[in-house]
C-alpha cells in the first residue's frame, strides 16, 4: 500500500479505465455480467478498499444495464411483465443486502467474495441454457400473466412463451438480490439460470430480462452506497466509462471471436481472482 | 387492445424514457468528471490526498476526510467530487423516472395489478433514495 500511496493519483483512474475497458470487451464475448469480474479483479489488484470497489461494482453493473435496456426492450427480449414482480422482490432484498454488507468486516467480506466468485465460475462452467417447448403455468404466473412473444431473428420465427414456478422464482430473486447488494454485483450469472432453467423463460428472453432486472434491482442498493459515502467518483466514473466503451467494442468483436475460448478464459480469471480474494480474507496472502 | 400489443406499447414507452434519461445521465456524468479531474473546481477531498485514504474502510475514510454522507453533498456542489456524486445520483434516478412514467400509462390501461406493482416499486426506490433507511449507521 506504500507503493500505491506514492503513485501519482492520476495513474489509478487511467488504469481503472483500461481494466474496465478490457472487462467490458471480455464480458460481452463470454456472455457474463461485467460486475462479477470487476469486483474481484479490482478488489485484488487496486489499492482501493473493498467498500469503494463494491460501490463502484454496483454502479458499473447499473450503468451497463441502463445503456443496454432500450434495444433489448424494443427487440422484445426484455419483458416488463416478467421483470416487474421479480424486480420488486429483488430490489427490496438488494437494499437489505447492501445494508448487511456494511455490517460485515473486511476479512469476512473478502472470504465470502472469494467463495462466491469461485462458486460462480463453477456455475458458469457447468450450466447450459435450455428452451422448453411446453410449459404449464402456475396460478401466480397466470394471475400476473407472465407470458409474451418475441421474434427470434436467428430462427426467423415468432416464439410465444410463458413461465412457471413463480413462487420459487420470486424466492430465487430475493436471494440473488441480497447477495448482489452485499458484494456490489449485477448478478446476471444467477438471473439468467433462474429465469431460464427455473421459470422456463426462453434463453434470449432470460438474457434480455436479466439486464433490465439488474437496472431496477441495483438502483435501490446504489442509494445505500451513495448515502454511506462509499461511491468515490475517482473510482466509479472511470469504471463506468471504461465498461461502456469496452462493451461496444466487445459487441463488434462478437461475430469474429471464438466465444468458447473467451468463456474458458473468463472462468480461469474468475477462479484466480476468487482464490486471491479468499487468500486475502483468510490472511494467507495480503 | 390485446395483451401483446399493449405490452409492446408499454415496452416502447419505457425504452424511450430509459434511452433519453440514460443518455442525459451519461453526458452529465462525463462533463462532471472532466470538471473534477481537470481541476476546474476544487475537490472537497483533494485529489492528490486521495491515495492516502482510499484504502481505508468507508467509515474511517469519512472520519479522516470529513467527506459527506447522506444528502450532505447537495450543499457542497461547488466542489468537483460532490458534483460527481450528484451526477452519479442522477443515474440512480433513471429507473424511478421510468417507473413514474409507466404508472399513469398502466392506470390508463386499467391494468390494476401491474399498476400496483409499479407503484410498490416506485415506493421502494423513492424510500431507498430518500436515505431514511440507508443513512449512516
Amino acid at each position: 500500500m506504500e507503493i500505491a500511496a506514492a503513485t501519482p493519483w492520476w495513474i489509478w483512474p487511467i488504469a481503472l479505465f483500461a481494466v474496465s475497458f478490457a472487462i467490458g470487451i471480455v464480458a460481452v464475448l463470454a456472455g457474463v455480467g461485467g460486475g462479477v469480474l470487476f469486483v474481484p479483479i479490482v478488489g485484488s489488484l487496486f489499492p482501493f478498499h473493498l467498500d469503494f470497489v463494491r460501490g463502484a461494482g454496483l454502479m458499473f453493473a447499473l450503468a451497463g444495464t441502463l445503456a443496454a435496456g432500450p434495444p433489448l426492450l424494443r427487440a422484445g427480449m426484455a419483458s416488463l411483465r416478467l421483470v416487474m414482480p421479480l424486480a420488486l422482490v429483488g430490489s427490496i432484498a438488494s437494499f437489505a443486502g447492501a445494508l448487511a454488507g456494511f455490517a460485515l468486516g473486511t476479512a469476512q467480506l473478502q472470504t465470502l467474495l472469494g467463495v462466491l466468485i469461485i462458486g460462480i465460475a463453477l456455475l458458469i462452467w457447468r450450466l447450459r441454457g435450455a428452451d422448453r417447448a411446453e410449459v404449464e403455468p402456475d396460478a401466480l404466473s397466470e394471475l400476473l400473466r407472465l407470458e409474451g412473444e418475441f421474434h427470434d431473428a436467428a430462427l426467423d420465427s415468432t416464439i410465444d412463451w410463458r413461465t412457471h414456478q413463480t413462487p420459487l422464482g420470486l424466492a430465487a430473486f430475493a436471494g440473488i438480490g441480497f447477495v448482489g447488494g452485499i458484494f456490489g454485483l449485477g448478478a446476471g450469472f444467477a438471473n439468467v439460470p433462474a429465469l431460464n432453467l427455473l421459470m422456463a423463460a426462453p434463453l434470449k428472453v432470460a438474457v434480455g430480462s436479466s439486464g433490465l432486472l439488474i437496472s431496477v434491482i441495483n438502483s435501490s442498493a446504489a442509494w445505500v452506497y451513495l448515502h454511506r459515502g462509499a461511491l468515490l467518483p475517482l473510482v466509479v466514473v472511470p469504471s463506468i466509462l471504461g465498461v461502456m466503451l469496452g462493451s461496444r467494442i466487445g459487441a463488434r468483436l462478437l461475430g469474429v471471436t471464438p466465444a468458447p475460448v473467451v468463456r474458458r478464459l473468463v472462468i480461469v480469471v474468475m477462479l484466480l481472482a476468487g482464490l486471491r480474494a479468499l487468500s486475502r480474507g483468510l490472511g494467507l496472502w495480503t | 387492445m390485446d395483451l401483446m400489443s399493449r405490452e409492446r406499447r408499454l415496452r416502447e414507452l419505457y425504452a424511450r424514457w430509459l434511452d433519453a434519461a440514460t443518455k442525459a445521465g451519461f453526458a452529465i456524468l462525463l462533463a462532471a468528471f472532466l470538471v473534477y479531474a481537470g481541476g476546474l473546481l476544487p475537490a472537497y477531498v483533494p485529489l492528490a490526498d486521495l491515495p492516502r485514504y482510499w484504502s481505508l474502510p468507508v467509515h474511517r475514510f469519512i472520519e479522516v476526510t470529513g467527506a459527506p454522507q447522506g444528502w450532505a453533498w447537495l450543499g457542497l456542489l461547488g466542489y468537483g467530487d460532490a458534483l460527481n456524486l450528484a451526477a452519479v445520483a442522477l443515474l440512480g434516478l433513471v429507473t424511478p423516472a421510468c417507473y413514474a412514467r409507466l404508472l399513469p400509462a398502466l392506470i390508463a390501461e386499467r391494468d390494476w395489478l401491474q399498476a400496483a406493482l409499479a407503484l410498490a416499486q416506485l415506493v421502494v426506490l423513492v424510500t431507498a433514495a430518500s436515505g431514511l433507511l440507508a443513512g449512516p449507521g
